[in-house]
């Protein structure tokens, strides 16, 4: 390391930090548990006596009481009651909450640094996709034969909706929450994101978030999926709402880092760093910011009225008390939609980098694929009744929702566009990243295709609500998102770690899954075609052949993910020490050290060029190459 | 800024894109190439389909499961060709284009940032789809709700976890669901708890039953046959097991069949031949 004072090396004072220093992930448990424990025994001394709905007056304010207890005792709010009572912190105490001298314990701390924040969101997202594909397999391992008896209908209601919910977490904090925190500050040339400690108060709620759901398991569940459509939904078992806690709580997190990713990009760029010349990822990463603001708030809404109507005897959604299910059904997908492509969109930007990278060229059509990203997000925002064709409500809007809907196919289509554009006469690089973008194409393709079948009001009268739509919707989301995720996660990873993913271990996992992934859900297409429903514990003995095929296609893809799981510990643990720009690519965060220090830049970065200019005159573009930027990394050899 | 290196650029770009047409004998032209495989995927994405739709699906036993099969093909036949430009671009792209360049770059590629002309007629093809699956869609919307004879009503409830069929102005109630063909088939549906989706497969309708209100479907059924009746909504526990057989049969046979519950010879006939 050279001898430029680091803000790494700097030496704190003994009491630097004030609580945090005593505080960290182990005391936010303890605290959460005892609040729980409180908030247990108030609730059930005081309010269990009213009969009607004691219990789940009860286990709401449990589940609550661990939210606010495990954020207190993590230092949640240590900053904002510091500066209440007049004792606001010191640069010493920032430097300390920046995680300043704390080695690795950092990772298990409320820390600010946006590189902590983003290291801590993948681990994070890794571990919800290992639980949430853990219960894939226990559904598919129930459906391997007609009528099985390896769960429960109940522990199977509640398997698949856990298995939905925790999915639908993973994927939309997948990109978000790592890159979008430590990628992106970078790429726009910020020493951090806008709000520090709102970006640490987001990752910490997403953890908080985790355990009421996974309590909700042992606790009758939830039956009716991760939609938990009312009416069912009002009369489920208490894991209802320790289900809806989650949602409050996830929902917060999401609004707080999208308020948090959209204003650094607005306003913490660098010198010289125009709107025109960001990363195409960038762009993606703030459209998708700015849906989630408009759509998940209704998620909160809609869960929030559940809950009252569960605990105090609301009746939004309780048709015998004058509720109607399709409000539910509304607000859901008001959500539901536009969170679709919250999930979607950053995945494909990241993809569009990559192909750029890879190819040797800069990103084909970057404006029109920006305005794709504006596009969608405005149709996303008017389609959601596409989901209600066979609820029977408004029919008469039947052809508008149908418009709406297969106009979406024209600002997806120039996705492909751009990515093939920019594959066009390229050269080429078929480094491990790389490999995904072309799965991501392969397999997007076909989500985007059987989504048209979908959106044609008559024949959604056939599929709809049946294992065509789960088939359709994995491989836009699994297999269109979450690989262009994979591809981000592969491109990134020296950055992050410092080291090389190991790619003959990685080019393993690429193969078996992208196998596996075209194995399970043409079973499950076939279940569609067959009219297999969705949700359904048994079935009737012709569905069999394509839900065995469907289940060892699972346990091919599950094999993979582990594959690839380890392709990244080893690497991370033993891998070659990556330098600092090992694809010669050209954004901001390629030219400073992998790991980049802490505040990244130590002199200020000034862009002349956006960074596409492969086959560009260098002469044309002087300076595109921010000079100081490189100060302060040390290349090869630093560890 | 040189105007060499414009030239240069300008003279990449114009190769990279003339790439198509020009470049030794005709085989040997990458658009040649690309076309021989769009024209391989289409045709494998339209048997895939035809195979799912004529092998798979159940029997089309209304004129609206007619309609969803035509759709999935028309839709593929649409569809194919698009993803097949996709596809064969990036396999050529792979194929073709491939450097291996171990843990260096290959050198960089032309810099084409944009084309005017190719963005246009990718946009003006996404346009010209989505007004053909739209007009589609609409068509077969607009043309249900034609039948001659005054529609045969039957009243759907859906409970957990069971479906009973009542045939009004006959008496009859039953947990199967028969219905004739040549007249059209009025579904009134509700339910008596939560809500279900109540979806006789091969009559191609699908619509949920809600609790405290009804809701509305018609099929034509054109041919006598065997289907299952299932719940599409996740409904509670036993959900999976919520189905129920449905038969389409001749009118004399429904008739039939109506008397064979129970109903009185003169009421079945009234019920089952229409009239007005
Ligand atoms: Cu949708
Ligand atoms: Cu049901």
């Amino acid at each position: 390391m050279s001898t430029t004072a680091l803000l790494e090396d700097t030496k704190l004072g003994p009491k630097a930090g004030g609580l945090y220093r005593h505080q960290n992930f182990l005391t936010g448990i303890i605290t959460g548990g005892l609040a729980m424990l409180v908030g247990w025994l108030i609730a059930h001394y005081t309010l269990q006596s009213n009969a009607n709905w004691g219990s789940d007056m009860v286990v709401t304010v449990t589940m609550a009481a661990w939210v606010v207890g495990f954020m207190a005792g993590i230092g949640a709010f240590n900053a904002v009651f510091r500066w209440m009572i007049g004792h606001d912190q010191d640069h010493e105490d920032e430097l300390y909450a920046a995680g300043v001298s704390q080695g690795w314990k950092r990772y298990f701390k409320f820390c600010t640094d946006h590189k902590v924040v983003g290291t801590q969101y993948l681990v994070l997202v890794m571990t919800l996709f290992a639980v949430g594909g853990t219960l894939a397999m226990i559904i598919r391992t129930q459906l391997i034969s007609p009528n099985n008896h390896l769960i429960s209908p109940q522990t199977y209601n509640a398997v698949i909706s856990i298995h939905g919910m925790i999915m639908i977490i993973a994927t939309i904090i997948m990109v978000s929450g790592p890159w979008a925190n430590f990628i992106l500050p970078i790429q726009v040339g910020a020493k951090d994101m806008a709000f520090p400690r709102l970006n640490a108060l987001s990752l910490w709620l997403v953890v908080a978030a985790v355990p009421p759901i996974l309590i909700s398991l042992f606790i009758g569940g939830v039956d009716s999926g991760w939609t938990t459509y009312a009416p069912l939904s009002v009369q489920s078992p208490p894991g209802q709402d320790a289900f809806s806690i989650t949602i409050i709580t996830f929902v917060v997190s999401v609004t707080v880092a999208g308020i948090n990713t959209i204003t650094t990009t607005l306003t913490m760029r660098a010198k010289g760093m125009t709107m025109g010349r960001l990363p195409i990822f960038v762009w993606g990463s703030i459209v998708s910011a700015g849906l989630g603001l408009y759509a998940m708030p209704a998620f909160l809404a809609a869960q929030s009225m559940l809950l009252t109507d569960r605990v105090v005897g609301t009746s939004f959604f309780a048709p015998a008390q004058g509720g109607a299910g399709w409000l539910y059904e509304n607000i859901f997908w008001i959500m539901g939609h536009p969170e679709v492509y919250v999930i979607l969109i950053p995945g494909v930007a990241a993809a569009m980098d990559v192909a750029s990278t890879f190819s040797r060229k800069p990103v084909f059509g970057y404006k029109i694929g920006i305005g794709a990203f504006f596009g969608l997000a405005v149709l996303a925002i008017m389609v959601w009744a596409h989901h209600m064709f066979t609820t029977g409500w408004a029919p008469n809007l039947a052809d508008p929702w149908m418009l709406t809907t297969e106009l979406i196919s024209i600002p997806t289509g120039i996705f492909f566009l751009v990515i093939i554009g920019t594959l066009w006469r390229g050269s080429i690089w078929t480094r491990l990243p790389m490999y995904w973008v072309y799965l991501f194409l392969w397999n997007f393709i076909i989500g985007g295709v059987t989504g048209i079948y979908l959106s044609d009001v008559p024949a959604d009268q056939y599929f709809h609500g049946d294992m065509f739509v789960t088939a359709h919707f994995h491989y836009t989301l699994l297999g269109g998102a979450m690989i262009g995720a994979t591809a981000a996660l592969c491109y990134w990873f020296p950055k992050m770690s410092g080291r090389m993913l190991n790619e003959r271990i990685g080019k393993t996992a690429f193969w078996v899954v992208a196998i596996f992934f075209q194995v399970t859900y043409f079973g499950m297409f076939w279940e569609g075609f067959q009219g297999m429903p969705r949700r359904i514990a048994a079935y009737a003995p012709y569905f069999h052949t394509a839900n065995v095929i469907a289940t060892v296609g699972a346990y091919g893809l599950f094999l993979g993910w582990v594959i690839l799981l380890y392709a990244l510990i080893h690497s991370w643990m033993n891998g070659k020490v990556a330098p600092s720009n090992p694809w010669h690519a050209k954004s901001l965060e390629w030219h400073i050290s992998s790991p980049p220090p802490l505040e990244n830049f130590l002199v200020d970065p000034i862009v002349t060029s956006d960074p596409y200019t492969y086959g560009e005159d260098e002469a044309a573009t002087p300076a595109k190459n921010p000079t100081p930027a490189t100060v302060g990394s040390s290349e090869e050899g630093a560890h | 800024m040189s105007s060499n290196h414009e030239d240069i650029k300008r003279e990449q770009i114009a190769e990279a894109v003339e790439g198509w047409t020009h470049g030794g004998p005709l085989y040997r032209r990458p658009a040649f190439r690309i076309m021989i495989l769009v024209v391989l995927f289409s045709a494998f994405g339209i048997w895939a389909a035809a195979f799912f739709t004529d092998k798979i699906m159940p029997s089309i036993l209304s004129t609206q499961m007619g309609s969803v099969h035509d759709t999935v093909i028309l839709f593929t036949v649409l569809a194919a060709p698009v993803s097949a430009l996709v596809y064969a671009i990036a396999a050529y792209s792979v194929y073709k284009w491939r450097r291996t360049g171990g843990d260096e770059p290959p050198p960089d590629g032309p810099p084409i940032r944009e084309n005017t002309l190719v963005t246009s007629l990718w946009l003006g093809m996404s346009v010209i789809l989505v007004v053909v699956l739209l007009v589609w869609g609409m068509t077969a919307l607009s043309s249900e709700n034609q039948g001659q004879l005054k529609p045969v009503t039957v009243d759907v409830y859906g409970q957990q976890w069971l479906w009973t069929f009542k045939y009004p102005g006959t008496g009859v109630e039953s947990n199967q669901l028969v219905v004739p063909t040549g007249r059209q088939i009025r579904f009134v549906i509700t339910s008596y708890d939560v809500t279900h989706g109540f979806w006789p497969n091969s009559l191609g309708v699908q619509v949920d039953a809600n609790p405290g209100f009804n809701t509305y479907i018609t099929a034509d059924p054109t041919k006598t046959g065997q289907f299952a009746v299932r719940c599409s909504q996740l409904c509670g526990l036993y959900h999976a097991y919520m189905d129920a057989n449905g038969k389409v049969v001749t009118p004399a046979q429904f008739s039939a069949w109506l008397i064979s519950q129970g109903a009185s010879s003169s009421a079945a006939n009234a019920y089952a031949l229409g009239g007005k």
